[in-house]
């Protein structure tokens, strides 16, 4: 009776085992373009031939121990070295390698390929989000950790894609070759997506590639890969692949808001309108840091909360935000952000938590000092 | 010289039979094993270079 039992666990093992939910689960993912089935596939030969060399092996050895057990009166043969079986033992791993390593390799050339690309994607990252720039076609922002600040402190109920969401996605066509060219501001990082088999390390003042062609729209997530500092986990990748028709007017789109963006810069903002737009900037860019409420994280994240040194210094305080301070944490934010996103939050940081210094700074000035 | 690079052979691929070992610790010098291991090292490396530009077209 138990050991009918112990037969129809084993039994509902097995079944659960080869189930496909669980091996989608466990396993990892087959992904959507044509090289991440190739490395899957690879993957499962690979593990198929473990599993085989695994059973052969342990097979003989528990054999062995069973059956030339010593209270059966089993005695040990007494030699020393035996060229063939060293010849054997030697020459079948070698002969399995280098039968794994002619189809890894074959793959790993197209992985490698990254020529002919129909569409170019610069992607930086900086601690801690990711910045997308298609090149050729002037469009370009970054995106940020989309996870409201409550659900990370405990506050709020976790949402479906907790710390796998962002506000602005990388928006990709299906069926085209994108070029992917890596790179990164400051520490290194590393650009994740399981279902597109990419994970490419983003290195300062290195370019790396990559390259991806989807062949199913969705949305695909990923995350940083490389330990990069205090928000490491609240930089996730979200790339939303779509129909090139679609992409073309997304792209449009894009292009159209950035003309608009730029045009704001000429004209002189109100300072309610400034507030507004720089308490966005400053919850999705700076609070990680400097805190919701200004207070900061000192002595490493310094108190913006009644920063006599900076309230009385303008100028200083624009300097920081815009060139960084070298040798800090603080980065240079002039490539993140754009002169309407900076005098916004330069703003809203002058005049909130108490700041009242009343001074609403111009997104033209911004501009005029970031030329020179 | 033929009988070195067969030595020389043998440990590349790992294996060695006990008597010729014995042979070599005997009657071989150590410089011409050394020349020869050098020698080969570079033929190797050579071979795989070969191989790995074929395979890559």
């Amino acid at each position: 009776m138990r050991k009918r039992h112990v037969w129809m666990t084993a039994g509902m093992l097995l079944a659960a085992l080869s189930s496909h939910t669980l091996a989608a689960e466990w396993n990892m993912p087959i992904g959507v373009t044509d090289v991440s089935r190739e490395i899957y596939s690879l993957h499962m030969t690979i593990f198929w031939i473990c599993v085989v060399i695994g059973v052969v092996v342990f097979g003989a050895m528990f054999y062995s121990l069973f059956r030339y057990r010593r209270s059966k009166g089993a005695e040990a043969a007494h030699f020393h070295e035996h060229t063939m079986v060293e010849v054997i033992w030697t020459a079948v791993p070698l002969l399995i390698l280098v039968g794994m390593a002619i189809p890894a390799t074959a793959t790993l050339k197209k992985m490698y390929d990254a020529s002919e690309a129909d569409l170019d994607v610069m992607i930086t990252g900086q601690q801690w989000r990711w910045h997308y720039s298609y090149l050729g076609e002037d469009v370009e922002f970054t995106s940020n950790l989309g996870t409201p600040r409550e659900q990370i402190t405990g506050d709020g109920e976790r949402s479906e894609h907790y710390l796998l969401e962002v506000d602005e996605p990388l928006v990709l066509p299906v069926g085209k070759k994108v070029r992917l060219l890596l790179t990164s501001d400051d520490v290194i990082h590393s650009w994740w997506v399981p279902d597109l088999a990419v994970k490419q390390d983003a290195v300062p003042s290195f370019v790396n590639e990559n390259w991806v062609r989807i062949n199913e729209p969705g949305i695909y997530r990923g995350q940083c890969a490389e330990l990069c500092g205090k928000d490491h986990a609240f930089m996730p990748v979200v790339v939303e692949a779509v129909e090139p028709e679609a992409f073309e007017a997304w792209l449009a789109e894009r292009k159209a808001a950035a003309e608009a963006e730029a045009s704001g810069v000429d004209r002189e903002w109100a300072l309610d309108e400034l507030m507004e737009r720089g308490e966005q900037v400053y919850g999705s860019i700076c609070a990680s840091c400097h805190q919701p409420d200004g207070s900061g994280l000192p002595p490493s994240f310094p108190a913006l909360a009644g920063n006599q040194a900076l309230m009385d210094d303008s100028a200083l305080h624009i300097d920081t935000v815009v060139n960084g301070v070298a040798g800090t944490a603080m980065p240079a934010f002039s490539t993140t952000l754009n002169p309407v996103e900076l005098a916004a939050v330069i703003t809203y940081e002058r005049n909130a938590w108490g700041n009242d210094t009343g001074e609403a700074i111009q997104p033209a000035d911004i501009a005029e000092m970031m030329a020179e | 010289m033929w009988k070195t690079v067969k030595s020389v052979l043998a440990a590349f691929f790992g294996v060695q039979r006990e008597a010729q070992r014995r042979e070599d610790f005997t009657s071989g010098k150590p410089i011409s094993f050394i020349l020869v291991g050098i020698l080969m090292g570079i033929i190797l490396v050579l071979i795989l270079i070969v191989v790995a530009m074929t395979a890559a077209g």
